[in-house]
């Protein structure tokens, strides 16, 4: 694990695995992931479903719950606001339910199943705050407009007694920002948070997102299937396939210059047109993701890949560190790198 | 637009409002069009601009409040149910969830027969060869029609779909967010499989997505939509290399990856407003940077910025 100019990283997931019991055998969800997050930063994590990559941020804020789903193995170091570090899967429910919104907070895409459709929108991010900070009802209530007008809502204190339900998508997902922000936490998780929006509301909240990042020096994993978001979102990306990370690095090497066939594939998927160019079809990826019951044997992307060989089979790759904060998950990578 | 020859598909001031409590819904209001034989036209735009209603309107399968549809030369708009059916085998759509579209207790070869034998009068073999051919078309193999929906992809499902509306060698289809469920490696493919029907059998394509990228790559010409009416109608490399619509911009550099980050991007404020109470004038002067006062005035017509590329913008003074 490198050092990184003597600071702890807020979050250092090492070798994560959760596995989840089923009748036909168990499926491993997450097998064996590893990274880390650092202060002010953003780490998006990208691939398509089935990949692993909604998991992996279940698993970080312990909302397992009911899946059935169990963390096999692996730790997950959170550096706290105090300095100290807690590894988060050891950790009873008890502290780890103290941790959830002050410490850590998350987002998901859907706004409109994670706030609560009975309660105006002003008591649900007031709540936090009453639980975590201890605020009395009317001085949360003043933090929560102030939290509505820094997530750019108008109208902050009349808005705080409107329901869900009065509200845009867009609107809502601001509230749900506001919800996750109002404690102030060190790591925020954004599972998807604009999948759901437009492109135009889209491109508000993911300015609001890094707005709100840079002033409260937060670090942010942005778990997304939007390759080409990354490079409006993220300072770093890890690319996920069938379980685990394959490639990870900064945004701009990794999409300008990638290491692994796979992301190289999923790059192709969708040309950026190039002006004067003849137009050139979309490239697909052959076979199907394997079945998280049924991954292949080696390198699980080898069957495929295009730089496939007999010896990808064998063994499965380690992720190794192919240039300073660049790794890769692919044996062939001196060959192929550009 | 070329003068003389009849387009394949003529629509000229579409209009559908839908009535609730209040004022009613203007889902698309005065739109016009043409598509030519074998062309593929994009329809781009938010959610609540009026796209699907637009493609249900093209096809009649919901009734416009105004405005007519010509297929062929054909006026389908006054047409009687029994003849609109005859005209049906030419037009067919392919839906955006396959998991819905496909009856979970018919195997794909039942599905496909019935779709072929409601069209053509075939005993049930030639009926057979004609689903399995049609599966064969879309890259799926003969084996394949005695399995249930449940054993396909989300990609191969939709294929199965598209095979579907194949079934009667229709001229004309429509594909209403048809890729935009599948993951981008499946979408691909299916965008490729479009693509490809449409050289081989000189179809005329629809294809309406929200996803700039995905309708770049397919179209010949797209329009932009915003709260029901057309903003821009260009051909497909003038609309993307030189957008004249403040909208067209602004969503163009929205989409990820569109290559501006934080200032420079022309950031819209706000969000649709309700199609049941559009703002007087250019429904996009409500969010739109460079409203003045006279775009409140009247609804801007669509204007030629050059030939064959059209704006609905009083702004002609801007660089953008």
């Amino acid at each position: 694990m490198p050092e990184f100019d003597g600071q702890l990283p807020v979050l250092d997931v090492r070798d994560l695995k959760t596995f989840f019991p089923t009748d036909n055998g168990t499926v491993r969800a997450v097998n064996g992931v590893s990274f880390v997050v650092r202060e002010g930063e953003t780490l998006a994590i990208v691939g398509e479903s089935g990949s692993g990559k909604s998991v992996t941020g279940l698993t970080i804020m312990r909302l397992l719950g009911r899946t059935g789903a169990e963390i096999a193995g692996g730790e997950i170091w959170l550096t706290r606001s105090d300095g100290g570090r807690v590894d988060l899967t050891q950790l009873p429910e008890a502290s780890m339910a103290r941790l959830r919104g002050s410490e850590i907070a998350m987002i998901f895409q859907d706004p409109m199943s994670s706030l609560n459709p009975v309660f105006p929108v002003g008591d649900q991010i007031a709540e936090p705050l009453r639980l975590h900070k201890g605020l009395s009802r009317r001085a949360a209530r003043a933090a929560a407009i102030e939290l509505l007008d820094m997530v750019g809502i108008s109208d902050p204190a009349q808005r705080f007694d409107a329901f869900p339900h009065q509200l845009s998508g867009g609107m809502r997902q601001r509230i749900m920002i506001a919800i996750a922000l109002a404690c102030e936490p060190r790591l925020l998780i954004a599972d998807e948070p604009t999948t759901a929006l437009d492109v135009t509301v889209q491109a508000q909240i993911v300015a609001l997102l890094r707005e709100l990042q840079a002033r409260r020096r937060m670090a942010m994993i942005f778990v997304t299937h939007d390759l080409h978001l990354v490079g409006d979102v993220a300072d770093r990306v890890a690319v996920m396939y069938a379980s685990q990370v394959v490639e990870e690095g900064r945004v701009a090497d990794v999409l300008s210059r990638p290491a692994h066939p796979y992301t190289r594939a999923l790059l192709s998927c969708i040309p950026r047109q190039q002006q004067g160019q003849p137009r050139r079809r979309m490239t697909p990826i052959p076979g199907t993701m394997p079945s998280a019951l049924a991954t292949p044997h080696g390198c699980r992307f080898h069957p495929r890949c295009a730089y496939a060989e007999d010896r990808c089979i064998p063994a499965l790759p380690a992720l190794e560190p192919i240039a300073p904060e660049r790794t890769a998950r692919c044996i062939r990578w001196r060959e192929i790198w550009p | 637009m070329t003068e003389g020859a009849t387009p394949l598909l003529a629509v000229r001031g579409i209009t559908r409002h839908f009535a609730g409590k209040g004022p009613p819904v203007r889902a698309v209001e005065d739109v016009s069009f043409d598509i030519q034989r074998g062309e593929v036209l994009g329809v781009v735009g938010e959610s609540g601009c009026g796209k699907s209603t637009l493609g249900r309107l093209a096809l009649r399968l919901i009734e416009p409040t105004a405005g007519t549809v010509a297929f062929d030369g054909a006026e389908l708009t006054t047409l009687a149910p029994r003849a609109l059916r005859r005209f049906r085998r030419h037009m067919q759509m392919v839906f955006q969830d396959p998991f819905a579209s496909l009856n979970p207790r018919m195997t794909v070869g039942d599905a496909l027969i019935e779709a072929v034998r409601f069209h053509d009068r075939l005993g049930r073999a030639a009926a057979r060869d004609r689903a399995a051919a049609l599966l064969t078309q879309v890259g799926l193999s003969t084996e394949h029609l005695e399995r249930y929906p449940r054993a396909f992809s989300g990609g191969q499902r939709q294929r199965i779909a598209i095979a579907r509306a194949l079934a009667p060698s229709p001229r004309f289809l429509v594909a209403d967010e048809a890729v935009s469920a599948l993951d981008v490696s499946i979408q691909a493919e299916v965008v490729n499989l479009l693509k490809s029907l449409q050289e081989e059998f000189g179809l005329a394509l629809l294809f309406i997505s929200h996803d700039l990228s995905v309708v770049e790559v397919i179209s010949d010409r797209a329009m932009v939509l915003y709260l029901g009416r057309v903003m821009e109608i260009a051909p497909i490399d003038d609309l993307y290399s030189r957008p004249a619509h403040p909208y067209t911009v602004a969503l163009l550099q929205a989409a990820p990856g569109g290559g501006k980050r934080g200032g420079d991007r022309l950031m819209l404020k706000g969000e649709i407003p309700s199609p049941s109470a559009p703002p007087s004038g250019c429904v996009f002067r409500t969010r739109c940077p460079f409203a003045i006062a006279d775009c409140a005035r009247d609804v801007p017509s669509l204007k030629a910025v050059r030939p064959g590329h059209l704006k609905a913008c009083i702004r002609d003074d801007l660089t953008l």
